[in-house]
């Protein structure tokens, strides 16, 4: 077995983009789950309704 | 440092949400249709309601398509930031293997992201639902995930503040996981109730077997990332893998 080689602060901790891809992910979700046209207006219902059985079948809230 | 590498989390992550992803949009295609379909059948004979949204903007075949295509899409998301997470968390917390600490996650977002709300706020069917209250139901829908995912930091904190006291494992478990537990019930209470009736011409039966067929649809997905994430970042199983692989390969 190897001695563990110290780990430097910036490869331990979460880097930012991470947090920025996660953050934009749950924006993604977002759109596809919970959207029901307060910030994509008219094209929110061409998601809505090709997604709608998954809204349902997943729990989300829908009309 | 394979371990902590942040792309190759990410990548594993994604990988795992699409392999949750397949298997929940099976459970979806193979016990979620059924209520689905006699949900639309009870919807289809109620006279039109005057200024109703259409929906026929698919046709049914595109729409279970579309719905199988929702649990892989938010499953791969799901997987992108449990990896993030799992990062995080692997900062944290060492005495686990990496299959276990992934498993641990699974079960923790689990809890709070699907238990909880779907305690409160059950899965209902189309053809249940006012689409006039839809955007409180989401804002009390989505408040309640945040909370309980505020929880479960609250008893991690917990948990680690009571190791520093030198408490025993178990003592701890139960003071972390029973404070979140009825801290969790007091939530029940303040949360608003779904403002919205059944209407009297869905049965009972369905509604109970609509809401297992998606509680299932869920277990299935959050299985399935735990399960995928644990086996791909997991050291032992890597180099296990590999060595079936070197075994096999011509030299």
């Amino acid at each position: 077995m190897t001695t563990p080689v110290p780990v430097s602060r910036s490869v331990r901790t979460v880097p930012l983009w991470a947090w920025l891809l996660a953050m934009s992910s749950l924006l993604a979700l977002y759109l596809v789950l919970q959207e029901n046209g307060m910030l994509l207006g008219q094209a929110a219902e061409f998601i809505h309704e090709f997604v709608h059985d998954g809204r349902h079948a997943l729990g989300v809230p829908c009309h | 440092m394979t371990a902590y590498d942040m792309k190759k989390l990410v990548a594993r992550g994604a990988l795992a949400g699409l392999l949750a992803g397949v298997v929940a949009a099976l459970v979806s295609l193979l016990i979620v249709e059924r209520p689905m379909r006699a949900a639309l059948a009870i919807e289809d004979a109620r006279p039109a309601a005057p200024g109703a949204r259409g929906g026929d903007l698919f046709s049914r075949p595109t729409q279970v398509v579309g719905g199988m295509v929702a649990a892989v899409v938010v499953a791969v998301l799901i997987g992108i930031v449990f990896a993030v997470v799992y990062r995080w968390v692997a900062e944290r917390v060492h005495r686990q293997s990496a299959f276990a600490r992934s498993l641990h996650l699974a079960a923790v977002g689990f809890a709070a992201i699907v238990l909880l709300p779907m305690v409160k706020y059950p899965a209902n069917p189309p053809g249940v639902g006012d689409p006039a209250t839809v955007d409180q139901r989401t804002s009390m829908y989505v408040s309640l995930i945040a909370a309980g995912l505020v929880l479960a930091l609250l008893a991690h904190w917990a948990y680690r503040a009571l190791a520093k006291r030198h408490w025993p494992g178990p003592m701890r478990g139960v003071v972390a996981a029973g404070g979140a537990i009825v801290l969790a019930g007091v939530a029940f209470v303040v949360w608003p109730a779904n403002p919205d009736p059944i209407p009297p011409d869905v049965p009972a039966a369905l509604l109970w077997q609509w809401r297992l067929a998606s509680l299932f649809e869920l277990a299935a997905l959050w299985a399935g990332l735990g399960v995928g994430f644990g086996l791909l970042v997991d050291p032992s199983a890597r180099r296990w893998a590999a060595g079936q692989r070197a075994a096999v390969a011509p030299t």
